[in-house]
């Protein structure tokens, strides 16, 4: 990306038009990459002043419990909250996609990283660990997907602005991949689409994300 | 430091009557900036808890340095919606009616006259030509698409995604 390309990427995330997979990869970048986190911070101070053209409303009663009962663990009572799981440090497209994941934090490198993927519908639960350069794929429950369709597994490292093709998810669930040119890492996002047959004609994804997780840093264990 | 600052501060360690503090004196805005964007009272509570749990959690990421409080508290809770908006498929254009006859426009850049940041933004939005300067008021504030500012301007997608790229190059140089 040209420092050109970074900035009007940071300016459209803050003025909110990046579609939800574009403002994931965006967030990921934020995390790896300082200058580009700069860059939106810069956007936020430029564009700031706009927050006082929204008329101030009272928020209604019983609010500030229910910010609380989530901070101290309790079972948020969530209206109209549709998924039943808890998500922990995803963004809009992980939710968008109907899903929430589990990312189990491990010791650090060279220790494997690992996420599982869960849906709170009836799909498959995917295991994904990383080790050594491989990336393993495992469904914990198999089931197909609609008929004519196939599920094609990506990996957005740090930094990139495109998802590397994995390959496609056979019907066991199973799939065992070391992609050359990237490497697992914390921070790099795995996440399943939904292709036409043979998998995507244009190299990146093209249909709704089923399935998206984040291989984390370890903070301990 | 203004007060929200300071309360920020105090957040970061782990206080939460500095938190509840902080939403007493600030919820009313940011529900209001919520509502902006989400139009639906129920969806807008929802954007309010998502962001305070973030503000809760990351509040050490608050460099005063980089901008005011309230700013960063109005970021926190714009992206919340936003992802909120995004959730709902924002992607398909609509008629909107909820969004009426009177989005923010030109003439309600007067409220922005209050500071003197706010009073150079304005300065610098009013050199923009009409159409450029409604789609970033539509996308800031009100958290609409592409495909949706597209629809309310009756302009074609492409032309859309360039002239609000150009705005905010314009704002940009603008601004230096």
């Amino acid at each position: 990306m040209s420092p050109q390309e970074r900035d009007e990427l940071a300016a459209e995330y803050v003025l909110g038009t990046l579609e939800a997979r574009e403002a994931e990869a965006a967030r990921a970048l934020m995390v790896g990459d300082a200058g580009f986190a700069a860059l939106v911070a810069e956007w936020e101070r430029r564009l700031a002043p706009l927050l006082a053209l929204a008329p101030p409303e009272a928020p209604p009663p019983g609010l500030w419990a229910r910010i609380e009962a989530t901070l101290s663990g309790a079972a948020p009572a969530r209206a109209g909250w549709r998924f039943p799981w808890p998500v922990f440090g995803l963004g809009a497209s992980a939710v968008a996609a109907g899903l929430a994941a589990f990312i189990l934090l491990r010791p650090p490198t060279p220790g494997p990283l690992m996420t599982v993927l869960l849906t709170s519908q009836d799909q498959s639960a995917f295991l994904v660990e990383a080790e050594r350069g491989e990336i393993r794929l495992a469904a914990v429950n198999p089931r197909g997907v609609e008929a004519g369709r196939v599920m094609q597994l990506w990996a957005l490292p740090q930094g990139a602005t495109a998802p590397t093709s994995l390959g496609l998810v056979p019907e066991s669930g199973r799939l065992s991949v070391t992609p050359r040119g990237i490497r697992p890492e914390p921070g790099m996002l795995i996440e399943i689409t939904l292709e036409p047959p043979g998998g995507s004609p244009t190299g990146r994804p093209t249909g709704p994300i089923l399935f998206i997780g984040r291989l984390a840093a370890a903070r301990g264990s | 430091m203004s007060d929200a600052a300071g309360l920020l501060t105090r957040v970061a360690r782990g206080d939460r009557a500095a938190l509840h503090a902080l939403y007493q004196l600030q919820s009313v805005r940011l529900f209001g900036v919520a509502m902006a964007i989400l139009r639906d009272r129920d969806a807008a509570a929802d954007a309010l808890h998502d962001g305070f749990v973030k503000i809760a959690r990351n509040a050490a990421q608050f460099d005063p340095a980089r901008g005011a409080a309230e700013a960063w508290l109005g970021s926190v809770i714009r992206h919340a919606a936003l992802d909120i908006a995004r959730r709902r498929g924002r992607e398909i254009p609509t008629d909107d009616a909820a969004l009426g006859d009177t989005p923010v426009d030109a003439a309600q850049l007067d409220a922005l006259a209050t500071g003197e940041e706010q009073a150079r933004l304005r300065e610098c939005l009013a050199r923009l030509p009409e159409k450029n300067r409604q789609g970033i008021l539509l996308a800031f504030v009100h958290g609409l698409s592409h495909p949706q500012v597209a629809a309310r301007l009756e302009l074609p997608l492409g032309t859309v995604k360039a002239w609000i790229r150009r705005g905010l190059l314009a704002l940009r140089e603008c601004l230096a």
